[in-house]
């Protein structure tokens, strides 16, 4: 006998002991009396008794009909059991969101409990911009935030310079320029600091955009330090040797100075991104509530960057063409 | 970055760290290169990787200067001569004759002026179409500068950028510095089987005979260091030397990522140190101030530990 035909006539025993009647208990299975009278039949030749009296009107349960019945309504509850933890472990995972590694927990703690209030269970998990990417592929995420260049993103991150020194200029907020940063003159051999990109601002364009700006504000390559861990590069500022590229909100966080670089084509872009190849449905209307929420967890301060500079000016005009000469 | 070290050269241990030093700095603004500097009334030197043949850029104007004055001084070309550039087929550069919009008729003398002070292309480049690039190349090899080639025209190098790069300069600058990496070059012109050439030890030993009149002719030396001594450009060689009591008689390079100098630095007190620096550097920019103070740092400290 399969197993789940076990349970199906152990469901058949119950109802019957529980209704005393064949025809109630058919009906309450959903089934025509003749398949439950034989699953009856079945289960007792495989049982080796009788388990219903059927010598009188009223069907009553024999002494191995009473004492198995305790053990089969037991096992009946415990297949229910296992299924309601499968359904509820199928749903949490159904609804995890992928995030940057440096959203504000707070931010996501509201996330999960909208969720609950909307009767899902959403889980978030901080990943790598290109595994956020990689899970909304492969279905281990329902939503993700991806990386966009700003200027087409629906959530716009500024980025800055965070340090533990205290702002150098009394206004603090003043916008950075890289050239800026460049070693000064006469100011003696102490070191520049080093600018610490983390994993977040490493994915493909952003980086080439980076490198790129910093290359031509006359920074040299070893100004600039990629460290994938976010904890180790968070250290390295607060121990006043470097400077992170990070949002505002981070930044405040761990009590660091901060000021917005100057070209928004350098800031960070995001669009909530939903996996389209999953097994069973998703709610699309939860995109309405959790988008907000999200942008805020990020550190967003509205839509795509009006004008982004990194256009290399010195690529056109009438000039462009002595470039490519040799001078002196 | 090459992880490689340099094959010094130095007279003394001390000058050996300097030029340790100044091979450190270098690396540290992204710049590898090519040093030499040597007293040339002592002869004590210092520097590193001094033998390789280096794509000059602009630097192969003073060798062409050179031959362009012997013949003057010897009589078989008259200073005065004047020679009409035209725009449309003039070679292409920022400065002097190469940025005019008009026709000009310049006499030869003047055009060996512009194209030291200005380092201008298109001087340059009439001052080649008068005595041939073979011929320039021919002379130094009789006068023994074996370790400098010269192959072809100024306009070549925008010739071969533009070709490989159309007029994209961030493109032609990228492949310069992949090639480099890959040792296999795109661009004709940065390649030193057939790019005008110099290793830093031929360059300075030019600049001594040039000092010393030991190369050439006396009219002709004394005209080119003369000429040196007026060039504009003084974010390389002159950056940190810049004083009443020191003067610097130079001529820089910049192609792509080729950013050079070749001079003489001479004191008051009578000291005279030759230096080349020759660098190229990974990084993608055009302008790259820290490597050009870095050339002027390494240019400091090498006089200053060479003087007597």
């Amino acid at each position: 006998m399969w197993m789940v035909d076990l349970l199906a006539h152990l469901e058949a025993y119950v109802a019957v002991a529980e209704e005393g009647s064949f025809s109630k208990a058919a009906d309450r299975l959903y089934i025509a009396q003749p398949v439950l009278s034989r699953r009856i039949k079945h289960l007792e030749q495989h049982l080796g008794g009788e388990l219903f009296d059927r010598s009188r009107r009223q069907i009553t349960s024999t002494d191995l009909g009473v004492l198995l019945l305790p053990h089969a309504k037991d096992l009946l509850s415990r297949v229910d059991h296992l299924r309601q933890v499968a359904t509820a472990a199928l749903a949490s995972t159904a609804h995890t969101v992928g995030v940057p590694p440096d959203s504000d927990p707070a931010s996501l703690a509201r996330v999960i409990r909208a969720g609950a209030q909307a009767g899902v269970t959403i889980g978030v998990r901080e990943l790598p911009a290109e595994e956020r990417a990689s899970g909304l592929a492969d279905g281990s995420l329902a939503f993700a935030l991806l990386r966009v260049p700003p200027e087409t993103a629906a959530h716009h991150v500024p980025l800055g310079l965070a340090s533990a020194a205290p702002a150098t200029r009394a206004s603090g907020r003043r916008p950075v320029h890289l050239e800026s940063l460049r070693a000064r003159r006469g100011a003696g051999s102490e070191s520049s600091p080093a600018i610490l990109l983390t994993a977040e601002d490493e994915i493909g364009f952003a980086a080439e955009r980076f490198d790129r700006a910093a290359a031509r504000a006359g920074l040299p390559g070893g100004r600039v330090r990629r460290i994938a861990s976010t904890a180790t590069a968070l250290a390295e500022t607060l121990a006043g040797d470097a400077m992170l590229l990070c949002a505002e909100p981070f930044a405040r966080r761990h009590d660091l100075a901060w000021s917005p670089l100057a070209d928004p084509a350098l800031h960070r872009g995001y669009e909530l991104a939903q996996a389209t190849l999953r097994v069973g449905s998703l709610d699309g209307s939860m995109l309405a509530w959790m988008e907000p929420l999200l942008a805020v967890a990020i550190g967003a301060v509205g839509g795509p960057v009006e004008k982004p500079t990194t256009a290399d000016q010195g690529s056109s005009g009438p000039d462009r063409r002595s470039r490519l000469a040799a001078w002196g | 970055m090459r992880l490689r070290h340099p094959a010094f050269v130095a007279s003394s241990a001390g000058l050996l760290t300097v030029a340790e030093t100044i091979a450190e700095q270098w690396r540290r603004v992204g710049a590898t290169g090519h040093l030499l500097a040597r007293n040339i009334d002592t002869g004590e030197e210092l520097g590193f990787d001094v033998d390789a043949p280096v794509p000059l850029a602009s630097v192969v104007k003073a060798p062409l200067a050179l031959v362009v004055l012997d013949r003057i001084a010897t009589g078989a070309l008259d200073p005065a001569m004047p020679v009409t550039i035209e725009p449309a087929a003039k070679s292409i550069g920022w400065t002097g004759v190469a940025g005019f919009r008009y026709p000009v008729t310049l006499a030869v003398a003047d055009l060996v002026h512009q194209a030291l002070t200005v380092s201008d292309n298109a001087s340059a480049d009439a001052l080649f179409d008068l005595v041939g690039v073979d011929q320039v190349d021919e002379r130094l090899r009789t006068w023994g500068c074996t370790g400098i080639r010269v192959r072809h025209r100024m306009h070549r190098m925008y010739e071969c950028a533009a070709g490989i790069a159309g007029d994209d300069f961030g493109l032609a600058l990228k492949l310069a510095i992949r090639d480099d990496a890959a040792g296999q070059h795109s661009i004709e012109t940065l390649d030193p089987a057939y790019a005008n050439v110099g290793s830093a030890a031929a360059l300075v030993g030019l600049l001594q005979r040039v000092w010393l009149d030991q190369i050439s002719q006396p009219e002709a030396t004394a005209e080119l260091r003369r000429l040196m001594a007026l060039q504009v450009f003084t974010q390389r060689l002159s950056s940190d030397l810049r004083a009443d009591t020191l003067r610097v008689s130079g001529k820089t390079g910049t192609f792509l990522h080729l950013r050079h100098e070749i001079g003489l630095v001479t004191a008051d007190s009578g000291d005279r140190v030759a230096i080349a620096a020759l660098t190229r550097s990974q990084r993608p920019a055009s302008i790259a101030h820290d490597i050009d103070l870095a050339i002027g740092a390494a240019a400091r400290s090498a006089f200053e530990s060479l003087r007597r």
